[in-house]
């Protein structure tokens, strides 16, 4: 699990980002036991506080579940998963779109382009 | 109770104010960081915690008590020097924070020790610079004390030390204590601290926390320090 | 605390003291033969490491002196005013228990030095008979002991007690004049040994002068003289009256010293 920081957001938000990014790439498996608050902490090198209050929200959203002693787990439901996947490409997209827009290509352009870079990682794909 | 508490606190050298009318909280369960440029009071303000020196004016109170001797078993210390008698070996360093100290935890300093293989009978002096730094925060943190003071401590270490000392900091969170890091080297920090103190010239300029003022300014401490403090 | 913190001075000092303590002793046995057939004069060589010998059991001697006077300086300079000052000054113990930790382990240092000295210079003079001299020595000294008065016993044992109290508040007191100059110096911003040897002068130089000044004006108002004309003391109780009032002398320096040492360690520790 790879931690990234920006300097401009706030750091909780970041986690949360992280964290959900976790749980869809399967760093985190659904129904899996997430490690300790500290633990996760001291990995993503944050405040222990500031991944508390990430791992809370993330509980509220109900991408993760706490059992009283037993710890924080990963929600097994794969509807939810699956449409945290979606809002996390849907930004990815949406920015994506901002700045081919700033460049000022239109959107059959962009399609283009994206079919002209999907063809050709298909093709690195079939020679690999 | 704070952990933590200055009211008003004043303490000249000679003419100069190190610190003028200090006032400031610390929670337990808070790691804060004490920000400013050098010679802005940061230094001056450890030593009045840790009783090595005494206010001119104001108050300043560890847990409710004056600083003194009460005080020295509630509060670890790291200072910006090496402290530790370099002739002693590891385990004679152990032996010393052991009898000093009720709250140290003898087997948790072993195996942070022995992680950085460092051996029982090998004495401070053979030990390189960042190795010493290590062994220092390692007794330090080691304590279960309700407030840790850290005098710069990731300045003049390599990033891999660094990195060691912020995780050794993060690993021994405990929501009963606080941990105060006094430093210039902000960006490195930034992210494992809750709130920020700017003390300047004496005065404390602002306190926030670090995720407050990154949604309120939408820049990093860091950023946010360099424009305050801009020569 | 104080005992943890004698404990561990101990530590500190103990390892350079024995391996000195170590060398006389070899320097000693080493003289000592010597003395058996090194000097005799028939092989140049051997006369020269015999001299060579003599001469470092000489120098063994004043080193240790040299050394137990320089440590009492060095603990407290470096363990209490220099970067370790930062550790010991956070613990959980008092300014006054910093001070007689560092001077009972330096006194009895001083002390165990002298021992080591004489001892050591038992082991140079030792010959063949020289146990059983030792033994009968010993014999007649508790001999002449047991025919003792019992007055003349007991007031020895007060006089041996009283000495005793008077040397070790003498080396008490000789070390605190250092530690005070020291304390004072260093809460100089600059320059701190330098202020350390112009307090050190200075300390001398104002007990000096009212040391001076009680001794004139006591003998203007003729002060011994009514306090001590209608007292005849025996030899006895003049003895012990002498070393009372010598005790008393030294504490009072001492307490000066002391009083210097805990203000600038309490008030102005200036630790860089």
């Amino acid at each position: 699990m790879q931690w990234q920081f920006s300097n401009d957001a706030p750091i909780y938000t970041q986690l949360i980002q992280q964290v959900k990014v976790g749980i869809v790439t399967g760093a985190f498996p659904p129904g899996e036991r997430l490690p300790s608050v500290r633990d996760m902490a001291t990995e993503a090198g944050v405040n222990p506080n500031t991944m508390q209050r990430a791992l809370a929200e993330l509980e509220r959203d109900g991408l993760v579940y706490s059992q009283r002693t037993a710890g924080r787990f990963v929600t097994e439901d794969n509807t939810m998963i699956n449409t945290a996947k979606r809002s996390l490409a849907e930004r990815h997209v949406k920015t994506f779109l901002e700045a081919m827009l700033r460049l000022g290509f239109r959107k059959d352009e962009i399609i283009d382009l994206i079919s002209k870079e999907l063809g050709e990682e298909e093709a690195d794909h079939a020679s690999a | 109770m704070p952990v933590l508490e200055c009211k008003g606190l004043t303490k000249r050298f000679g003419r100069t104010a190190a610190l003028d009318e200090v006032s400031l909280t610390v929670e337990p369960g808070r790691i804060v960081g004490l920000l400013g440029p050098n010679g802005s009071g940061k230094t001056t303000l450890i030593k009045l915690a840790n009783g090595l020196l005494t206010p001119d004016g104001g108050y300043i109170a560890v847990c409710g008590t004056a600083p003194g001797r009460e005080s020295h078993s509630l509060v670890s210390y790291l200072p910006e020097r090496t402290a530790i008698p370099t002739w002693m070996t590891a385990r004679q360093l152990l032996d010393f924070y052991g009898d000093f100290y009720q709250d140290f935890r003898r087997e948790a300093a072993e195996e942070m020790l022995d992680h950085l293989g460092i051996q029982p009978r090998q004495a401070v002096k053979q030990m390189s610079k960042g190795t010493r730094e290590k062994v220092q925060l390692i007794m330090v943190m080691s304590r279960a004390a309700k407030l840790y003071l850290l005098d710069e401590p990731i300045g003049g270490v390599d990033p891999a030390t660094r990195d060691y000392i912020l995780s050794t900091i993060i690993g021994n969170y405990n929501p009963d204590a606080a941990v105060v890091i006094s430093t210039h080297l902000i960006a490195d920090v930034e992210k494992v601290l809750d709130e920020v103190i700017f003390i300047s010239q004496g005065r404390v300029a602002l306190q926030s926390t670090v995720d407050g003022i990154r949604e309120e300014k939408g820049m990093s401490v860091d950023a946010l320090f360099r424009e305050v403090f801009k020569c | 605390m104080l005992r943890k913190l004698l404990k561990h001075e101990f530590r500190a000092t103990g390892r350079i003291m024995l391996p000195m303590y170590l060398i006389l002793l070899v320097t000693a046995v080493g003289s000592n033969l010597a003395g058996r057939g090194m000097l005799d004069g028939r092989y140049h060589i051997l006369n020269i490491l015999g001299v060579l010998i003599v001469t470092a059991f000489g120098i063994a001697i004043c080193g240790a002196l040299l050394m137990s006077f320089v440590l009492m300086i060095q603990r407290f300079y470096k363990n209490l005013l220099q970067d370790e000052g930062y550790l010991m000054f956070t613990l959980p113990a008092s300014v006054h228990q910093h001070i007689w930790s560092k001077l009972i382990v330096s006194s009895v240092w001083f002390i165990v030095t002298v021992l080591a000295i004489i001892a050591a210079s038992l082991v140079v003079a030792y010959q063949g008979g020289f146990l059983r001299e030792l033994l009968d020595f010993l014999r007649y000294f508790l001999e002449g002991l047991r025919k003792l008065e019992v007055s003349e016993a007991f007031n020895g044992t007060i006089y041996l007690a009283e000495f005793a109290v008077l040397m070790f508040l003498s080396l008490v007191a000789f070390s605190l004049q250092f530690y005070a100059a020291l304390a004072a110096g260093h809460s100089q911003a600059n320059h701190k040994l330098l202020w350390s040897v112009v307090w050190f002068f200075g300390i001398q130089f104002a007990l000096q002068f009212a040391g001076s000044l009680l001794i004139i004006g006591s003998n203007e108002l003729d002060v011994f003289n009514r306090l001590f004309s209608h007292w005849d003391p025996s030899p006895t109780v003049a003895i012990h009256v002498g070393l009372l009032m010598a005790i008393g002398c030294v504490i009072i320096y001492g307490a000066i010293f002391y009083a210097i040492t805990t203000f600038f360690l309490k008030k102005h520790l200036n630790l860089e």
